[in-house]
């Protein structure tokens, strides 16, 4: 099987307010099916490793996770490798009722935000009130950066982690490095 | 810039992560209608200078679709409810009623 | 009234501009007219104007809820062309651009048209072969346009960018007898000369309700008492819908606001209209210097004349890929006009359930280029109770499905 590479190659910015770091390739499984349904949960914990989370919100360790996307849709989070077994087991779990798992890992690209001033970088981006307190770990958000789709999470006080779809991954990254221009601190937060 | 909830994941977020979906409420004909039905449903809008009940997207969000009302000449928002009701709720409607005294009678 | 010359320039000069007179009566309603039209923006002048000089009808009340081209008329970005590809658009708004050619000799009232030529750029193979085509369809209409390459449009406008970051210049829509005027003047123009043939232009005058007997108009009641009348004229854009809602039946409209804004005033740059469709934006140049620049329309319907605010970042995007000197602008000033949108995005000049009521509505965000056209046709359409220019744009193709299949998707600027 030929080798798995991330949208950009793990491309880097060191130099602005934030780091920005594209990370991955990882593995993300989508499920859609009745959240309320016990064999629905059941099977997200046992692929993403953790509890299915509550609306808004996502249950994440490391590279494993579970994250909440809207009321019929789960997002499971892995290592890329991981994939077809977490599938298998998902497609097992899941074959009685009426739900949907799809790999769509090579469909995503990962970014990671990371420093003091984070938040001022994706603020600048989403329409979404990054207050201390307003948004924190644990919380799991999906809004627009710019003109493109993407969702994001914070890993600690100072890190964003971001999906957004592959074929805009060039886009969003120089969003991202732009919306972090050394000099371009704002200090709202 | 409206500010809108979206009542199937929560999330409150000005108008850029949402899509207009129009008039709601509207009752749908098809083949086999006659014509005047049609008409209506394609293309007769309320269009009212006042409260307006309307669908609308969270389309850069969880891509739901949900309902509010809304005042078309001053743009407050009196709420968000859910894209299965056939009616706006009871609730929604007195909130209405409070801010806009009589405007039942009006429509 | 007194006729608009270089003497009476002359004579007044030599006394100190003291013996000019009100350009229109401040007329008060009287109990009883012909003809009421509701509106008194430019299609609801140039209605009254042409009842007067083309059928004689001169018992005309012409009133207006706020003051004269204070909506849409005063609030557009004053493009004139006519290169629409269905042919009932073609006739209705080349009937109007070539009345606005000679319309300051018609009203003894500079409306400043210039016909410096407008460009619609071709971005995309599809607006390629689109503009081709209404070009081709043009040539059968006997309007004058013509599909130029970029190079062609490199020389009309030196400060382009070909290239777009996101869509290169692969060509363009020109008319070079399109241009722009000074909508202002078009509403001052034919209120005068309304006013001049003896019409009552009524300002303040709010319509509270529309009367009727036996599916018949008799009049309507304002906030200034009631007036009576044989026929009733509706053009008030973006208000139709609640005018119709008084005079009992729908519409299939519905209302947005509209933006626009101009920029700081800078030296000539840009001598003709440039409208960039795919990307959203357009853009000339005023006399004082200023860019007028159109945007984008909101989602939903509202009665706000101002839009949101995104639609700003999204027009000026559209503009700094397509003129990328506009990046060191200032915007002076921004606004919104209520559009009256309709759901094939043509306009409607129709007779309506009630009889001897007539509506003009649904120009939507194109409307100033047609003031003329429209006028002559609606005029036609309430003395006659047919024209050859309205005939298509009845209100009862929503129901048989002719529709005016101008490009739908638009909703701005087909």
């Amino acid at each position: 099987m030929s080798e798995p590479v991330s949208a950009l190659k793990n491309i880097s910015d060191l130099n602005g307010i934030a780091a920005i770091r594209e990370i991955g390739p990882l593995g993300m499984i989508t499920l859609r099916g009745d959240l309320s349904d016990r064999a629905v949960q059941d099977a997200a914990k046992t692929a993403g490793g953790a509890n299915a989370p509550d609306q808004r919100k996502i249950n994440a360790e490391g590279d494993g996770g579970v994250a909440w996307m809207s009321p019929d849709e789960l997002l499971i989070l892995c290592r890329y490798d991981e994939v077809p077994l977490r599938m298998t087991n998902l497609q097992a779990g899941l074959s009685k009722g009426h739900a949907l798992a799809a790999n769509v890992s090579d469909a995503r690209a990962v970014f990671e935000v990371s420093g003091p001033r984070a938040r001022e970088v994706l603020a600048k981006l989403a329409p979404v009130d990054l207050t201390p307190g307003q948004f924190e770990p644990g919380m799991m958000r999906r809004t627009r950066l710019a003109q493109v789709p993407a969702a994001f999470w914070m890993t600690d006080a100072e890190t964003f982690r971001i999906v957004c779809f592959r074929s805009v991954a060039q886009y969003v990254f120089d969003l991202l490095k732009i919306a972090a221009q050394p000099g371009s601190e704002v200090d709202f937060f | 810039m409206l500010v809108l909830t979206c009542h199937a994941c929560g999330v409150t977020a000005e108008e850029t992560e949402f899509h207009a979906g129009g008039e709601a409420h509207l009752k749908r004909f098809g083949p086999g209608s006659s014509d005047e039905d049609f008409e209506e449903y394609l293309f007769m809008r309320a269009n009212p200078k006042g409260v307006h009940f309307e669908r609308w997207r969270h389309a850069n969000g969880c891509g739901k679709w949900f309902h509010v009302a809304r005042d078309t000449m001053t743009l407050e928002v009196f709420g968000s409810y859910s894209a299965q009701a056939f009616a706006p709720p009871e609730e929604l409607l007195s909130r209405i009623e409070d801010r806009r005294p009589g405007w039942r009678g009006q429509d | 009234m007194k006729k608009y010359s270089v003497f009476a320039v002359a004579r007044e000069a030599m006394r100190h501009h003291t013996g000019w007179n009100r350009a229109w009566r401040d007329a008060q309603p009287k109990k009883r007219y012909d003809v009421i039209i509701v509106g008194a923006g430019g299609h609801g002048l140039a209605t009254a104007y042409y009842l007067g000089k083309n059928f004689g009808i001169t018992n005309v009340a012409i009133i207006e809820k706020g003051w004269l081209g204070g909506g849409n008329t005063g609030r557009n970005t004053t493009i004139i062309r006519s290169n629409y590809l269905q042919d009932p658009s073609a006739a209705i708004y080349e009937k109007a651009r070539s009345l606005y050619e000679t319309m300051s000799q018609d009203l003894n009232y500079n409306v400043m048209f210039s016909p410096r030529g407008v460009i619609m750029l071709a971005q995309t193979e599809h607006e390629v072969r689109g503009y081709k085509r209404t070009a081709h369809a043009n040539a059968l209409q006997g309007v004058t346009t013509e599909f130029i390459g970029p190079e062609r449009v490199k020389q009309l406008v030196p400060i382009i960018n070909l290239d777009g970051p996101r869509y290169p210049v692969l060509g363009g829509l020109w008319q070079a007898r399109g241009g722009t005027a000074r909508h202002d003047a078009v509403a001052w123009g034919y209120a005068r000369a309304c006013s001049d043939m003896g019409m009552d232009v009524i300002q303040k005058c709010e319509v509270t309700g529309v009367r009727s007997e036996g599916g018949k108009v008799t009049g309507v009641s304002t906030n200034r008492g009631d007036i009576d009348c044989d026929k009733l004229g509706i053009v008030v854009a973006g208000h139709s819908g609640h005018l119709a809602d008084m005079a009992g039946f729908r519409l299939p409209i519905e209302s947005v606001a509209l933006q626009a804004l101009v920029s700081e005033p800078i030296k000539p740059c840009m001598d003709v209209v440039v409208m960039a469709n795919t990307v959203h934006g357009y853009m000339s140049q005023s006399d004082k210097g200023e860019m007028v620049i159109g945007g984008g329309t909101d989602g939903y319907n509202n009665y706000t004349q101002r839009g949101s605010f995104h639609h700003i970042e999204e027009t000026v995007r559209a503009l700094v890929e397509t003129f990328p000197m506009v990046s060191r602008l200032k915007m002076l000033r921004q606004w919104g006009g209520i559009v009256d949108v309709t759901g094939d995005r043509s306009p409607i000049l129709s007779k309506t359930p009630v009889e001897n009521v007539f509506i003009n509505c649904g120009w939507g965000t194109g409307g100033f280029k047609a003031i003329p056209g429209s006028g002559w046709g609606f005029a036609e359409l309430m003395a006659k109770g047919q024209s050859p220019l309205t005939d298509a744009f009845g209100l009862n193709r929503f129901q048989e499905g002719r529709f005016i299949d101008e490009s739908v998707a638009a909703g701005v600027a087909h």
